[in-house]
């Protein structure tokens, strides 16, 4: 099989699933009880308005009006047009609203991303190739610490510490503790996206998520480095005089790179899953989580099923990038097993 | 020792060679009995059975007497009376109750007793178990926490909100007298001359801000924890290691099939397919637990693929094969038993994830709101962290000491049943 072929049927089999997906959510919110409905009704109501024009009304928003099949097509092709819907708490298209929130999440993630992926990596190849080392061990206890420790726990404990508790801390005139507790919007607006006031806030959420993500780094760059570390060619390079850094460098890491290069892509578009949902919740930043866990208690139905199928999407195409970029990078890959 | 082992005695009923086994009767006992008070608490009662063991005594206490009064359904009454003993508990059996004496019954007849039948087997293991500290302080913490956590709810009514007793500092602990609305404990004048109250015995861990005991929802958030841990991880190895196997033996259109399955399964993550249905739906225990069992265990099923692949390429399942074996037999008998290993590592690594999970939705108040996880404890002391830090504190504490100890335990799990893992 040539690696056109399968980069075709890789492409052939996203869109696939990403259409089941849609079929999937459209289900849902076909068999979904009220969402939202009565909330609807009752303003309507209150407004002096007809009830019965007011239901129908808002069957119409919802496209809960004409034969399955119609709603069906209606609902796939404004998914794929870009039309989302309406979110009736924020006045604004679906879209318009994850596209003003998307910055405040990639603000604090992609940082978070970049720190765990230099740092996270780096031990793990220092501790896959320092094998029972003082600093193996403390990698070890590193990880642990971070794969086990709850995010949410984490981060109120940091609040605790560093902002509700803790004493007052100024270096240069920069104040350094107390942190604010929650995330405020002003700041942005005040003094920009990149500015000391705005970094402040963003401490304790890049801590909290790089937390769990070193971890899981860590571990899976020694796991794929130490198949290496006992390589032939990696003896034969020891064997012929080179210093630790190259071995590491050139013999160790550049095969070790192509695996973990796919997760990083990975990685970067996956970054909204469990932990940065409750990250956004707790240090109460504007961004996509957030956006989707009000519109979760608000009972908003188009934001919040929009919002949640964001990380799906993500998800796919992250997927998709990591196979496809597989196949480039690594020329040993075999087409037929797959 | 070696001459002793060269003519052993075979057992061939142990080997499963003719009629049931010992411990197959004891299945099977088990299943009928099982199965018959299920169909009697599902079938006839509708409502859930209840089990009530008491002296008399104790149903002078106005608590039990409203229980009684409230429950409907008949009651399995166990007078203690003639033992002496002066206590009461009860036990309201939900569906998760259910599953979770299959999770424990599985466990006992496929982990225990395989390692009662083979004690040298036993002892192998043990030896590089202990290897690891780690693991076996955590095993032992973590069986505490399974022992406390099933036993201690059966003497403990739910947690009753009293806004008089709200925000009592733990015993170890004084805060300003300002903080709690009545100070239970000693009120006493400290350095600074200020007034400050006390912890006090009646709630060792303080209260929250609704007056509950945190020591109590402690105690019955460790059977929500263990019951979403082992029931969910039961579920996933069974759906997981099935499908994987399969996919593995047959090969071909059901390997095609099954594996593009998993891989739409794997593009809906169980947290965001929890979120939505909670959404749509009244959350419970119950269906995150069948949420994340029947439609998590993708991850299992490709690593069990991966595993049993080579497997199938074995002598001895040709040999098995040639000799007329089954499909089904062959999976059974050759493969997953040589995949055991490889599933049960996975296993005790995929429980802290669902303990997690669990709390992290109990977190975001997206599950059922009447039942006690240290995750909602948690969220109830967010608010109050600079007056009551020790409501947030503490449920986290043992919620990271639990995934922390599960997972110690399944890498020297791991490293323990792994042979080519055993020296590196």
């Amino acid at each position: 099989m040539s690696m056109r072929w399968y980069v075709a049927r890789r492409l052939g089999w996203a869109a696939f699933a990403t259409f089941v997906i849609l079929s999937f959510y459209f289900a849902l919110i076909q068999l979904a009880p009220g969402g939202g409905e009565a909330a609807f009704l009752f303003s309507a109501a209150t407004e002096g308005g007809d009830v019965q024009q007011a239901e129908q009304t808002y069957r119409q928003i919802r496209g809960l009006t004409g034969p399955l099949h119609e709603r069906y097509i209606d609902y796939i092709v404004n998914m794929a047009t870009g039309d989302w819907g309406w979110s009736q708490t924020r006045n604004q298209e679906v879209l318009t609203a994850i596209s003003i929130a998307y910055p405040y999440s990639l603000q604090y993630a992609l940082p978070a991303t970049i720190v765990s992926i230099v740092f996270g990596t780096g031990v793990g190849l220092y501790s896959a190739t320092h094998r029972y080392t003082k600093t193996d061990y403390a990698g070890t206890f590193i990880s642990f610490f971070g794969i086990s420790i709850p995010n949410f726990w984490f981060g109120i404990m940091l609040i605790l510490v560093l902002a509700v508790q803790a004493p007052e801390v100024s270096l240069f005139g920069l104040q350094l503790l107390p942190l604010p507790v929650y995330y405020q919007t002003d700041v942005v607006l005040n003094h920009g996206w990149v500015s000391w006031e705005n970094f402040r806030q963003l401490v304790m959420p890049i801590i909290v998520l790089s937390t769990a993500q070193i971890a899981g780094q860590m571990r899976y760059s020694r796991a794929t480095a130490m198949e290496y570390v006992n390589a032939e060619f990696v003896k034969t390079a020891r064997a012929k005089g080179a210093s630790d850094w190259r071995v590491l460098l050139r013999h160790i890491f550049r095969p070790a790179l192509i695996p973990l290069m796919t997760i990083f892509i990975a990685q970067i578009l996956g970054l909204f899953f469990a932990g940065a949902y409750l990250v956004e919740v707790i240090f109460q930043i504007p961004g996509l989580a957030k956006l989707s866990y009000d519109a979760l208690i608000a009972q908003d139905t188009p934001l919040f099923m929009g919002t949640s199928l964001i990380p799906i999407l993500l998800l796919l195409l992250g997927n998709l990038i990591q196979d496809i970029s597989y196949t480039v990078l690594d020329p040993r890959i075999d087409y037929g097993d797959r | 020792m070696a001459t002793q082992d060269t003519f052993r005695d075979i057992n061939w009923d142990d080997m499963g060679g003719v009629g049931l086994s010992g411990t197959g009767k004891q299945m099977l006992a088990f299943a009928a009995l099982y199965l018959g008070v299920l169909a009697y608490d599902g079938l006839l009662l509708q409502d859930g059975l209840n089990v009530l063991l008491l002296s008399p005594l104790g149903m002078e206490g106005s608590a039990l007497g409203q229980f009684v009064a409230n429950t409907t359904g008949p009651t399995l009454w166990i007078p203690f009376e003639a033992v002496g003993l002066d206590f009461t508990f009860t036990w309201d059996f939900s569906g998760t109750d259910w599953l979770f004496i299959v999770t424990v019954a599985v466990g006992y007849f496929y982990g225990v007793k395989p390692l009662q039948n083979n004690p040298r087997l036993a002892a192998n293991y043990w030896r590089q178990f202990k290897k690891n500290r780690a693991a076996v302080v955590s095993a032992i913490y973590l069986a505490i926490i399974f022992v406390i956590g099933i036993v201690g709810p059966l003497f403990l009514q739910s947690p009753e909100i009293q806004p008089l007793e709200a925000y009592q500092p733990p015993v170890f602990m004084t805060v300003p007298n300002t903080v709690p609305i009545s100070c239970l404990g000693d009120v006493a004048t400290n350095a600074a001359g200020t007034q400050v109250c006390q912890g006090t015995w009646a709630y060792p861990l303080g209260t929250t801000g609704e007056g509950q005991g945190i020591l109590k929802l402690l105690v019955l958030g460790m059977r929500v924890s263990m019951q979403v841990g082992l029931i969910t991880m039961l579920l996933v190895i069974t759906l997981g290691s099935l499908v994987g196997t399969t996919a593995a033996y047959f090969g071909g259109y059901v390997d095609e099939v099954l594996m593009r399955y998993v891989d739409l399964q794997a593009s809906v993550p169980s947290f965001f397919l929890f979120l939505i249905l909670s959404y749509f739906f009244e959350p419970t225990l119950f269906m995150l637990i069948a949420l994340f069992g029947l439609l998590g265990w993708e991850g299992t099923a490709r690593l069990v693929r991966s595993e049993a692949l080579q497997r199938t390429e074995e002598e001895y399942v040709r040999a098995a094969e040639n000799a007329g074996a089954s499909d089904g037999w062959v999976i059974r008998r050759h493969i997953l038993p040589n995949v055991s290993n490889t599933i049960i590592t996975n296993a005790s690594l995929l429980i802290p994830g669902y303990i997690l999970f669990e709390a992290a939705l109990a977190f975001l108040g997206v599950t059922d709101p009447g039942i006690a996880s240290w995750g909602k404890t948690i969220s109830a002391g967010r608010g109050d962290l600079a007056n009551a830090p020790w409501i947030a504190t503490i449920p986290g504490i043992f919620l990271f000491f639990t995934i922390l100890g599960f997972n110690f335990l399944g890498d020297a799990l791991g490293d323990a049943l792994d042979p080519r893992r055993g020296d590196t």
